[in-house]
């Protein structure tokens, strides 16, 4: 059974309106194996696998599963052969137990009723083949992550010839936990079952991977056997170049501005810890890192979004407040990751976007909204970032991404703006209005903001900051402040691997 | 302990203290006649918790099971006035026909058009209140409540020699059935599925919206039940009949732990909620308070359980998840 090869896609094509994002993908993965696939973001992985999954509809190539060519067009049909992905974000339902969710589906009736004894017997008998024993009668929302990812897994075994994608799976995870993880694939990968294991992390693919294969621009790098694995050469091959060409190399800068922004010691158990960074008036700072680093949460408690169990924050040299309202008063701004659910109000026209955070400036007596200045803070921030179209009336919803991610940075420049935080800048934008929002950031610093940038996009980090924190696992694992250095570096960094000619400060 | 353990444990013991107040404060509370006279309380309120119940655990809401029950009773009033001869049996028949295909409207409207439950349900309560209207019975334009004669139908709201009520039979075996049904069967598992996680019920091939229309028609039956022996206690079909009576049904539904936002409850736990309303009630005309007290207190109580059961579903979440921390931390030390 084992090195039957269970999916081979080939020559996958896949474009979204008009932009190529795959071309001509291959893909073969044995039973048996735990095959990685890596990628920057934006090289196709999670293109590649919705469209295994049945989610996307391919443009063309081919798929075969077990030997057979398929037509995938749901989840269902994916599931029907085998195919199974286990998400970050999990899919149990919470209020029935790990028997019922094991099978949800696929029940056993007697005489109508359940058979729950012949249920009990196969969900006993999966777990002792794959040796992963829970209880079956738990209730699954009283079970810890793990233990519900081990439900998920064992949902997605029910089938014979089972392939389990995993995207990311330890990004939630501990580090203990993680390491359970790995030895329950381990068992799986024993047990002939095939393994599609989707990360960022070097060190999980050294680890665990049998192969590897390697996405960049929607097209295959390289399939990389166990034995050639060099994590620097990985690297390079994700970045796609070779020899860093000298245009490629980015000069970071020691801040010159005085300090603003102080965070000493900051803590948040199981999210971060020991953060402690100065940001300077008129700096651009940027955070790199991988997903589930702590970045995000990070930004969020500094903005009084969450809370955290100890450590300071100062600005100027005084505490800063610990709500988003004290804090929006005192001068700072956000702008999250996930603009449409948490960056504007979508079915709002720009102007009452723009104006969200700042009524306190715009009311008038009996706390009327003044609507004279309220049209006027949209004017000037339609002319300003060139919003189009220029019409404050247009729900932001009907806005392209760049022009959304506009009207977000528009509410907070309508104030006196002190600290802007940034969560990915461009996710999601045109590649063309990008640059247009790196040139907004940086007038922003040139007037004196303190601007802090999260990003996973590496050519974005280095295009718009001035200097780069690199968070590992909860804490600033580097500090990039002088001389040249390429995305490379940062990779490396964030892989936890010390680079020969770098001095870790670890 | 299971947090649906915990819950039950709770409503089962606001029950025992509800009775154990009243069976002390009045000597009369806790003879067998009352007894037996709370339990028909219970029960036609009780027949409409199994449907609901149902509805509720899919994540979904019915208001308008008391204008249903309204207008199935009066369908058989005008059987009653207008056709003396049509048999006891075929009326009982008509009102569970009317019941479900009332229900079959309420799930065409959610899962068809798409509209909110409560949206949904708010409406076909109009329309079965103006149906209800509709067909009453009239004298010279006039509407009359006209009284029912027919003996063998106001048998219904007779009771055993002992004392129990023939209702309350039923309501017992509809509980029966819909506990068995909800815990038993696929169907069961499927509205636990819908009501808890709608998305990856999908993505496990769950027909949830078949399951929604299910529980609609499930509703829908019991009100044409429960139609049946209300009429045949009230003794007349008014145009107003049954008005509020969602109310109760909710609020029994939600003492008894079924949370609005679905995939918790169950038949059983709808029961002891429905047991409780009605000695609630029961209590408190025995304290000589108005009815206005009655609806004061229901809707008090309502806001109390739905309040306690968010804290308390807060405060499980919270253990688990410091239970995982905990794990998490052991870790951090070893790094």
């Amino acid at each position: 059974m084992n090195g039957q090869v269970l999916l081979r896609a080939e020559n996958i094509h896949k474009s979204f309106s008009g932009v190529q994002v795959l071309k001509g993908v291959n893909l073969e993965i044995r039973a048996g194996e735990v095959h990685a696939l890596m990628g920057e973001n934006g090289a196709g992985k999670s293109t590649l696998i919705k469209i295994i999954m049945g989610v996307y509809p391919k443009d063309s190539g081919d798929i075969w599963v077990q030997g057979e060519k398929v037509e995938i067009n749901s989840r269902q049909d994916a599931q029907r052969l085998g195919l199974a992905v286990i998400y970050q974000e999990l899919s149990l339902i919470p209020t029935l137990t790990v028997m019922q969710n094991i099978l949800l589906g696929q029940e056993t009736q007697k005489a109508g009723l359940l058979d729950r004894r012949a249920m009990m017997r196969r969900v006993q008998e999966l777990m002792d083949r794959f040796d992963l024993h829970l209880d079956p009668n738990e209730v699954v929302e009283n079970l810890s992550i793990a233990q519900q990812q081990t439900v998920e897994i064992l949902k997605s075994l029910t089938v014979d010839a089972p392939l389990i994608i995993m995207d990311e799976p330890t990004a939630s995870l501990s580090a203990s936990e993680s390491e359970r993880l790995f030895d329950i694939i381990d068992r799986l990968r024993s047990r002939g079952v095939g393994i599609l294991y989707i990360t960022h992390r070097l060190e999980e693919v050294r680890l665990l991977a049998d192969r590897l294969t390697v996405l960049r621009d929607g097209e295959n790098v390289a399939v990389v056997e166990k034995k050639d694995y060099d994590p620097q050469k990985i690297i390079r091959m994700m970045i796609g170049k070779e020899i860093t060409t000298a245009a490629d190399r980015v000069e970071m800068k020691r801040p010159s501005g005085p300090v603003g922004l102080s965070v000493r010691n900051l803590c948040r158990k199981g999210v971060f810890r020991d953060i402690s960074f100065d940001a300077h008036h008129g700096e651009i700072l940027g955070i790199g890192g991988l997903v589930g680093s702590g970045r995000t949460e990070v930004l969020r408690a500094i903005f009084g979004a969450d809370r955290y169990d100890s450590g300071e924050i100062t600005f100027d040299g005084k505490k800063i407040a610990s709500t988003v309202s004290g804090n929006i008063l005192k001068g700072f701004g956000l702008i999250p990751e996930d603009r449409r659910a948490q960056g504007f109000i979508p079915l709002q026209s720009i102007r009452k976007n723009v104006a969200l955070t700042n009524y306190d400036l715009l009311s008038g007596a009996l706390g009327l909204i003044r609507s004279g200045q309220e049209s006027a803070m949209c004017d000037r921030a339609i002319r300003d970032l060139d919003i189009r179209p220029n019409l404050p009336s247009m729900p932001v919803i009907n806005l392209s991404g760049g022009n959304q991610q506009k009207v977000v940075v528009g509410k907070w420049m309508a104030r006196d703006l002190k600290v802007l935080l940034v969560d990915e800048p461009t996710a999601g934008i045109d590649v063309g209005v990008k640059e247009a929002i790196y040139q907004i950031l940086e007038s922003l610093a040139a007037s004196g903001v303190i601007v802090i940038v999260v990003s996973s996009d590496l050519q974005e980090l280095l295009r718009v900051s001035t200097r780069i924190l690199v968070m590992r696992e909860g804490r600033i694992f580097k500090e990039f402040c002088e001389g040249m250095i390429t995305q490379e570096d940062i990779l490396t960094a964030a892989s936890g691997i010390d680079s020969s000619m770098e001095v870790s400060d670890e | 302990m299971r947090q649906e353990s915990v819950r039950r444990i709770i409503s089962l013991c606001l029950l025992f203290l509800l009775i154990a107040v009243f069976g002390l404060t009045s000597s009369y509370f806790l003879a067998p006649k009352n007894i037996y006279a709370f339990l028909r309380d219970a029960s036609v309120t009780g027949i409409l918790t199994v449907g609901v119940s149902f509805v509720i655990i899919t994540a979904g809401i019915d208001l308008s099971t008391g204008a249903l029950t309204a207008l199935c009773a009066m369908l058989m009033a005008n059987f009653l006035y207008y056709q003396p001869g049509v048999p006891i049996p075929v009326l009982c028949i008509v009102s569970i026909l009317v019941g479900i295909l009332g229900g079959l409207l309420n799930g065409f409207v959610v899962t068809r058009l798409k509209l909110p439950d409560f949206i949904a349900t708010l409406a076909t309560q109009g329309i079965f209140r103006g149906l209800t209207m509709f067909f009453a019975i009239r004298e010279s334009g006039r509407i009359r409540n006209q009284v029912i004669k027919n003996r063998a139908f106001l048998a219904f709201s007779g009771k055993f020699g002992f004392g129990l009520f023939y209702v309350t039979v039923v309501f017992a075996v509809m509980v029966i059935i819909g506990q068995l049904l909800l815990k038993k069967t696929k169907i069961g598992v499927y509205t636990y599925a819908t009501g808890s996680n709608r998305k990856s019920a999908d993505l496990s091939g769950i027909p949830a919206d078949r399951i929604k229309r299910f529980a609609f028609v499930l509703s829908g039956f019991c009100c044409g039940l429960a139609a049946i022996f209300l009429l045949a206690r009230t003794g007349a079909a008014t145009v107003d009949l049954g008005t509020g009576l969602e109310f109760d049904v909710i609020a029994a539904v939600v003492v008894g732990g079924c949370a609005f936002s679905g995939g918790r409850g169950d038949v059983v736990g709808s029961m002891i909620g429905a047991l409780f309303m009605a000695i609630l009630t029961n209590g408190i005309y025995k304290y000589n308070l108005g009815s206005e007290y009655h609806v004061i207190i229901k809707g008090v109580v309502i806001i109390i359980m739905v309040l306690f059961d968010s804290v308390y579903q807060y405060w499980f979440r919270s253990r688990t998840r410091s239970a995982d921390k905990r794990a998490r931390n052991g870790k951090a030390v070893v790094e």
